[in-house]
């Protein structure tokens, strides 16, 4: 084998100055490209029960302010 | 390798939150009187910004409308409390930022799936947007004071949102936020300039009174208003996306509690200072019932004079104009943890591209609505803390959902102490509104 080639895979097989530092600094779950996905969380009936209780909720209390707010602008004028 | 010599394993953007995190590291191992101090500096930003961007301009006016509707009593123990009740719900997106180094949009996605991730996206964007009309509406009303054109203000306002984005480092755009938002504090000399009655303010604090008026419809209403300016679904995507961008980790937490406690106990001085400024208001019987910005510094001339009118207007000003960066970044944030693209300050142009063009755009289109003549815009400005309120319970719940589930939180897990009061905030919550709801439908259940 060419000897420059040999040095050449030597070289490679160093750690990098700079990435070395890097990996010190961050964990392995801060780099951008390196994040492992969650699954997904089994909701339970309760949960799911509360959530569209809620979203009713907003949903509802959202058109009780549009109607004052047509209340407020009827009055006014 | 890249020309800078670095390895493929990581980013631009992970480089500079390395930059930042060396510094943190150095001080952990290092020794020194000063040590503490130096890895406070470092590390508060997420807190104090969400809760000094929490006293926007809505916020502002709405505690401005307090005191010249009920002077010094009742609300400022409440507003304490409000605050308090802030710090219970963004304690808990620090500790979720740190343990699972995920912003909360991308985290309610990934655990509950895209149809209960769209509720909550739906009611983030919504809400951004009527915010952030109102808080370039408080721009328009703080520099109109100084009789800046309305055009010109909101165009200067965007400029800055634009130029401290720009800076495409999250530690860069951190600090000058953070000196912005420092303003504030703005309120404090105008409510000393209000000359406020020491004992008085000491016994509403132990009474929680006077309440003039007692109970009635305009009371429910300012308290939602006031609720509402503490507590906003924004809070918590925004904080836990800062605390992953600016890289704290568990290590952290602690110092993650005490620049949320330090934020919510600046707000709270400069809210409480906000009602103390315009309670002289109150006291001479001025009907301060359609003021807005500009209006309410020029009305308090006889009462703190010129100077504190002053103060006064920059207040409303800056509160519009942090809040601003703070809320477009929010949905910046957001929306790239949802689509899986750049979600950080830290990214560079080439990558981040689509991140910076949804904040501005946020931004801009906010701007833009406020120009539009004859928009009804101090409705919006009312309407806007009252929703915050209402959208907030689903808000929460996702959270607690979230920072108990032991699988992604680990010890990091609410403890009983902290489900309590979480379940507690819901609780009052979802009965202020209710209240709200109730007073809407019997408008003569309450005297008005």
């Amino acid at each position: 084998m060419n000897s420059n080639t040999v040095i050449e895979q030597q070289q490679a097989a160093l750690p990098n100055p700079a990435a070395l530092w890097v990996h010190e600094v961050l964990e392995p779950d801060q780099f951008s490209t390196a994040k492992q996905p969650f699954g997904r969380q089994a909701l339970s009936r309760r949960t799911v029960i509360l959530l569209w209780g809620l979203r009713v909720y907003v949903v509802l209390m959202v058109l009780l302010v549009a109607l004052q707010t047509w209340n407020a602008i009827h009055s006014a004028m | 390798m890249s020309p800078e010599g670095t390895s493929t394993d990581f980013t631009e953007e992970d480089i500079k939150r390395a930059g930042d995190r060396r510094r943190v590291h150095i001080l952990r191992t290092g020794k020194g009187g000063t040590r503490s101090l130096k890895l406070l500096w470092l590390l508060i930003g997420p807190g104090i910004l969400v809760m000094l961007g929490e006293n926007d301009g809505p916020s502002m006016i709405s505690y401005a409308q307090t005191g010249a509707s009920y002077g010094v009593g009742f609300f400022l123990p409440f507003i304490a409390v409000t605050f308090a009740m802030a710090f219970v719900i963004q304690e808990m997106t620090v500790r979720l930022g740190a343990a699972t180094k995920r912003g909360h949009a991308e985290l309610i996605y990934a655990r509950f799936g895209r149809f209960w991730g769209f509720f909550a996206m739906a009611d983030l964007v919504f809400g951004n947007l009527l915010t952030l009309v109102t808080e370039f509406i408080a721009v328009r009303a703080g520099l109109g004071f100084f009789g800046v054109p309305p055009a010109i203000a909101v165009l200067g306002a965007l400029l800055v949102v634009v130029a401290v984005v720009l800076t495409r480092r999250y530690w860069t755009w951190e600090r000058i936020t953070l000196g912005f938002a420092i303003f504030n504090l703005i309120f404090v000399p105008v409510a000393l300039l209000a000359h406020p009655v020491s004992s008085q303010v000491v016994r509403a604090f132990f009474t929680w009174g006077p309440l003039p008026g007692g109970v009635t419809a305009g009371f429910i209403l300012l308290v939602m208003s006031n609720i509402g300016a503490t507590v906003t679904p924004w809070m918590l995507f925004f904080q836990q996306s800062a605390v992953v961008d600016k890289g704290l980790t568990t290590a952290d937490i602690r110092h993650g509690r005490i620049d949320t406690a330090i934020g919510a106990v600046l707000a709270a001085v400069a809210a409480i200072a906000t009602v103390l400024a315009t309670a002289p208001l109150f006291a001479h019987h001025v009907d301060a019932s359609n003021l807005e910005g500009a209006a309410f510094a020029q009305a308090l001339v006889p009462y703190v004079g010129n100077v504190g009118a002053t103060l006064f207007a920059i207040g409303i000003f800056e509160a519009g104009l942090v809040a601003a960066i703070t809320i477009s970044s929010s949905s910046a944030y957001a929306f790239g943890e949802v689509t899986g693209t750049a979600r950080s300050l830290n990214s560079p142009l080439r990558e981040g591209w689509l991140f910076y063009a949804v904040l501005i755009a946020a931004a801009a289109i906010a701007a833009a609505l406020v120009l539009i003549p004859n928009a009804p815009l101090v409705l919006i400005v009312l309407l806007v803390n009252v929703i915050a309120v209402l959208a907030m319970p689903p808000a929460i719940v996702f959270l607690m959902l979230l920072v108990n589930d032991r699988e992604i939180m680990g010890e990091h897990a609410n403890g009983p102490m902290a489900n309590f009061f979480g379940i507690t905030v819901t609780i009052l919550l979802v009965l202020a509104g209710l209240i709200f709801g109730m007073t809407t439908i019997f408008p003569h259940l309450l005297p008005s």
